[in-house]
């Protein structure tokens, strides 16, 4: 039932690495595992550590669609696991008006009237191997949004009223990822793998620049992770992640820059800190006087 | 490590789930099978390898991570700490016993403090009657001030507490449902009307937001001088818990303790204990704006405070700079819905927001109230439940006779 799926963990952080993603060794086997149990995975971490950019290079790796549900507060079952097509069933009706047929409510609550949302779609994929889940900052959904996930997760099934239950023909891999605004049911977590995406340290941080920004050059990408690296030991509002340093190295190499200097720092600034504040205390702390 | 055999594993995973329980990682067999299932999947060729499979299968919160290090190194040995610190400090309590809580403690108030109450006196014996009856111990008690009273008086007002209804105002969710009138159609409901009428959709049917109580989020001062207030407050939310809003609560003295989970399972006087443990410097006085500024950056700019009702409860004494109590609470009152501070010293009617601390905050409350007994809590009630107006009025000591009366020129149809 694997299909292909990789065979190690090794196998499956070479296939992350030819999507362009790196990932260590811890995050390598959380994923892995998540794909072979298989179980749902857990991811938390700072911001932009790279949790959704690792569900993203998962489905790139195992060639797989990646089905995306952004959680929200008031998240309804409508919007992500199906909704009957009422436009097709009105048109239904009249069409038998016109025939002269009766309408009985069981040929309007039928799969051809049904639209399938992102869990459903993820549940319904054939293969030959599992779709890539993601749900994405899942506590920002609420407490009846989780309780419904666990069914979910749990069982692979949707209990549709008019039609029954519905299994799923070749469980999807599910990454949730979640930014802690909120605990997350102890139900909810016990069923699934659990991994913190720590901040990676500043060479990892120059190996991600140089994968992602083409055309970036060593010494460039090295300076950024530095420069990153010693605003994170700021006391900032918002410490920049990986994901700003990438925008940063984006931001010079657009702009045709090829060293770090304190001028063409604080000119690219804005690419890294998104507080008002946070620049006031960047630019009193002396680190780009150098 | 060898390859192990599956009735080896399985003992080697029960021990370690036995020893990581009595560390206090709540481990059930369902986790350890599937830490099992995954070392055969892996088949893992390090300890390093071992340590990331067990980490993954068996750990839910990174709060429990040098518990579990160090169930690891004993079970499976010469591990190499490689588990840096990653974020959240706040380490578990381990679920203590029912701890009889102290009297209170008449520890010195903060230097500086001429007008304070400082702890609380023995209660005197000729106020307690054998036989207390609900109704007369709020009578009785609830025009005193909460610093006067002794634990076990507290306790006795519990009752009347629960008859108060903590409440937050409204917000406006995604979510919808049925109603006459409203800004979108209900297909569904009109299809089914529709199918009583031919199939001509006659009666609409309409959707409508539902409304939740927005989220309600308690920090509290437990200094020396405010821990009275603090454990009636507490009681308060404790009490209340049932029927209000969902509610936060945190205390802070030197360090910031979330006690939400903790209020879940025991009573205001055993969580208030432990968060005086987790902050031992009663004396030293509080760093308000240090400990807004940590609630703010672990929880509330991340969600927990935004569009939320926040409630802080403190006397305003900071040994920190004003300033930066002044930046957190901007910071603050940009993210909340209502900013509602509870000072015991403004039930004196000469009060004044003159210095340090409490004169930085004063300009982002939204209302003042001084919350200091029984009868005054009605103050602070009214003050959370206020919708409050779209623009932030000058913040006054809450008056909510006098509020009723206002009119507020802002509202086009107000006389």
């Amino acid at each position: 039932m694997t299909g292909d799926l990789p065979a190690d963990v090794g196998g499956l952080t070479a296939a992350l690495d030819r999507t362009g993603y790196l990932a260590d060794e811890p995050l390598a086997t959380a994923l892995f595992l998540a794909t072979r149990m298989p179980a749902p995975i857990l991811l938390e971490g700072e911001p932009g550590v790279g949790k959704t950019e690792a569900a993203k290079a998962l489905a790139a790796a195992l060639d797989t669609p990646l089905v995306r549900l952004q959680c929200y507060e008031g998240l309804t079952v409508s919007e992500a696991l199906y909704e009957w097509n009422y436009p097709r069933q009105l048109l239904a009706i009249r069409l038998a008006e016109a025939s002269g047929a009766t309408v009985a409510s069981a040929d309007l609550f039928t799969p051809e009237f049904l639209l399938a949302r992102p869990l459903l779609a993820a549940l319904e994929h054939t293969g030959p191997r599992p779709a890539v889940l993601l749900l994405d900052e899942v506590d920002r959904a609420d407490d009846e949004f989780e309780a419904f996930l666990l069914e979910l997760l749990a069982e692979n099934t949707v209990t549709i009223p008019e039609l029954g239950t519905r299994r799923a023909v070749l469980p999807p891999v599910v990454v949730l990822t979640s930014n802690r605004t909120r605990d997350l049911h102890d139900a909810l977590k016990r069923r699934c793998l659990y991994h913190w995406i720590p901040y990676p340290a500043a060479d990892r941080v120059a190996a991600i620049v140089r994968r992602r920004v083409a055309g970036i050059g060593d010494p460039l990408a090295d300076q950024v992770a530095a420069a990153v690296q010693r605003l994170r030991g700021l006391e900032l509002y918002k410490p920049p992640g990986v994901a700003e340093a990438v925008d940063w190295a984006t931001a010079l190499r657009v702009l045709g820059i090829a060293t770090l200097t304190p001028a063409t720092a604080a000119q690219t600034l804005a690419a890294v800190v998104k507080y008002d504040e946070d620049l006031a205390t960047v630019r009193g702390s002396g680190l780009f006087d150098d | 490590m060898t390859e192990p055999s599956p009735a080896d594993l399985a003992a080697v995973v029960a021990r370690f789930g036995a020893v990581l329980h009595d560390s206090g990682v709540a481990v059930g067999p369902d986790r350890g099978e599937r830490f099992a299932r995954a070392v055969l999947l892996t088949r893992p060729a390090t300890t390093r390898a071992l340590y990331w499979c067990a980490a993954i299968t068996l750990l839910a919160d990174p709060a429990d991570r040098p518990a579990f290090d160090r169930a690891f190194d004993l079970v499976f040995g010469g591990m190499v700490d490689d588990a840096s610190a990653r974020g959240l400090d706040t380490s578990p309590e381990s679920s203590g016993a029912n701890v009889p809580p102290r009297p209170g403690r008449a520890d010195g108030g903060q230097p500086g403090i001429g007008d304070q109450p400082s702890g609380s006196p023995p209660s005197s014996p000729e106020t307690r009657s054998p036989y207390p009856l609900i109704a007369t111990s709020a009578e009785r008690l609830g025009g005193r001030d909460f610093a006067k009273l002794s634990p076990d008086e507290l306790a006795e007002l519990a009752v009347a507490m629960r008859r108060l209804r903590l409440s937050s105002p409204p917000r406006r969710t995604r979510r919808t449902r049925v109603g006459h009138r409203g800004p979108a159609l209900d297909l569904r409901a009109t299809l089914r009307a529709a199918r009583r009428t031919g199939g001509h959709p006659v009666r609409l049917r309409r959707r409508r937001p539902r409304v939740k109580p927005r989220r309600l989020v308690v920090l509290c001062d437990i200094s020396g001088s405010m821990a009275p207030y603090a454990r009636a407050l507490l009681q308060l939310v404790y009490c209340a818990a049932a029927t209000g809003p969902r509610t936060e609560v945190f205390t802070f003295a030197t360090r910031l303790t979330r006690l939400t989970k903790v209020l879940e399972r025991v009573p205001p006087t055993v969580a208030l204990e432990r968060a005086g443990r987790a902050a031992p410097d009663w004396s030293g006085g509080t760093r308000i704006g240090a400990a807004l500024r940590t609630f703010l950056d672990e929880h509330g700019a991340r969600g927990m405070a935004r569009g939320a009702v926040v409630l802080i409860l403190s006397d305003g004494w900071d040994t920190g700079p004003p300033e930066v109590l002044g930046q957190q609470m901007a910071r603050l009152a940009r993210l909340a819905h209502r900013v509602v501070w509870a000072n015991p010293r403004t039930q004196s009617a000469a009060f004044r927001p003159l210095t340090g601390g409490m004169a930085a905050a004063w300009p982002y409350c939204d209302a003042v109230v001084s919350a200091h007994r029984l009868t005054a809590l009605d103050d602070l009630l009214a003050a959370l439940a206020d919708p409050g107006p779209r623009h932030r009025p000058r913040p006054r000591v809450a008056d909510p006779v006098a509020a009723a009366r206002r009119t507020d020129h802002s509202d086009s149809w107000g006389r």
